[in-house]
């Protein structure tokens, strides 16, 4: 036993029971403070073959995402007459995660397709384009936690890209309770162990709220906290949403004057 | 942003506060919400002081869907004797990544009276046409123009291109001669 247990550390793979979650001098299982993100990559313009799309890197999270459209309803019956047809699939690549997952959607990507769906909604002008389609294409390529927030905030940059017109970007970032204490952006394992999840979504120019969940308990006073921990954390988050659409574009404008 | 930032060229994107419906009005790029002027677009800002307008240059155009008035082009997908059906892939210069669907009715076809759709266009033609309508998002087209109609044909017989010689559409292989509403460009103009 001792020995499996030297293999594990080498991995670098966090201790199935480890004593605490939280060390004495507040510092998380992967050398964060309690209020930390993790390092975050953001990159706009990927793919060529999409209308729009990013990828994102927070932690060991890898997601990538596309946007096709606005373009004609198959099958046609599914148009909205007065506004656009939003679609979003959330699906998690078979090696995404530790053990294989099932590449056909699980109930819980669809309820997650959903659920992001109607957190960027609000942010698009969907009543510009009547009677068409804009689909959007999440590919989690590597998961550890807080999926569905890295998830929102890729595919609002992606929406972006494709220049779609839209309201604000949407950003988010989740909250949760570990150890008793309330920490922000949770990793996987803190999710698995901890007691409370409250992912967020946020529109941080007009300061609305598009996706609010909570998984596990939490006290009226600690949700007041962590809602305002998860939205700190959303306009963090922003910043480096807003440099990587900069990077891109101020990128293009120099390179087309030299 | 703050006052000392208010000067055009600035780099927004989507839901940057550009100011107030009191100091400015809104232009193309922006909206308004609760009195205040937001970025829709990715862009750089345009302050005409003289007009006290905002707007928006944007660095990104959304894939273009067909407008009344706006030149389209694409693949001929159906013909009856009255209507001829369009896929419609490029708007104006842009390819779109999907597709639209037009409809060309015989009576928008030319300015003169024609007879049958079959002598207009024939299925797998690429064609250049006009929006004219897009009530019920049905987009209708027009080709009543001289730089309006088929662009390359496809010889009914064969499949080979169909070549212009001598004012008549001629197959490159089998040599039949068939009839369509060409365009001034025919053969040489791209989509």
């Amino acid at each position: 036993m001792p020995k499996r247990k030297t293999e594990k550390k080498k991995l670098n793979i966090p201790q199935k029971n480890p004593e605490k979650l939280i060390a004495k001098d507040d510092v998380r299982i992967d050398g964060r403070k309690l209020d930390e993100l993790r390092p975050v990559k953001i990159e706009v313009g990927v793919l060529g073959n999409a209308d729009g799309s990013a990828y994102i890197e927070q932690g060991k999270n890898k997601i990538l995402a596309a946007v096709y459209g606005p373009k004609e309803v198959h099958p046609r019956h599914l148009a909205l007459p007065d506004r656009a047809l939003l679609r979003c699939r959330y699906h998690m690549a078979p090696f995404s995660v530790e053990e294989r997952k099932s590449p056909a959607p699980s109930r819980r990507e669809v309820e997650l397709s959903k659920v992001i769906r109607e957190a960027l909604e609000p942010s698009v002008f969907v009543e510009y384009y009547p009677r068409t389609s804009i689909d959007i294409f999440i590919e989690v390529l590597q998961a550890d936690g807080g999926t569905r927030c890295a998830a929102i905030t890729v595919a609002s940059l992606a929406l972006a890209d494709a220049g779609i017109p839209m309201r604000d970007l949407v950003v988010a970032c989740a909250a949760g309770k570990v150890d008793g204490r309330l920490v922000v952006d949770l990793t996987d394992f803190e999710d698995k162990e901890g007691e409370a999840d409250v992912p967020l979504a946020l529109m941080p120019n007009l300061n609305a709220i598009t996706l609010l969940q909570m998984d596990g308990g939490l006290t009226v006073d600690e949700f007041e906290k962590a809602v305002n921990l998860a939205i700190d954390g959303c306009r963090e988050l922003y910043k480096f949403q807003k440099e990587a659409l900069k990077s891109k574009y101020v990128a293009v404008k120099e390179a087309v004057e030299e | 942003m703050s006052r000392s930032e208010r000067k055009s060229g600035q780099f927004v994107v989507p839901g940057d506060r550009l100011g107030v419906i009191e100091e400015f009005t809104s232009g193309p790029g922006t909206y308004v919400e609760h009195g205040t002027i937001y970025s829709k677009t990715t862009g750089r800002t345009l302050m005409d002081t003289l007009n006290k307008k905002v707007s928006v240059y944007p660095l990104v155009q959304a894939v273009g869907v067909p407008r009344v008035g706006s030149v389209v082009s694409g693949q001929v997908l159906d013909v009856k004797s009255k209507v001829g059906v369009l896929r419609i892939l490029n708007v104006g210069k842009r390819s779109l990544s999907g597709f639209f669907t037009g409809i060309l009715h015989i009576s928008d076809v030319s300015p003169s009276y024609v007879e049958t759709m079959f002598s207009v266009c024939k299925t797998g033609d690429i064609m250049r046409a006009k929006v004219i309508s897009d009530k019920n998002r049905t987009f209708y087209l027009s080709t009543a123009d001289k730089n309006l109609g088929v662009i390359y044909a496809f010889c009914s017989q064969c499949g080979h291109v169909m070549l212009l010689r001598r004012q008549r559409l001629e197959c490159s292989r089998c040599g039949n001669i068939e009839e369509r509403k060409v365009t001034s460009d025919y053969g040489e103009g791209a989509m």
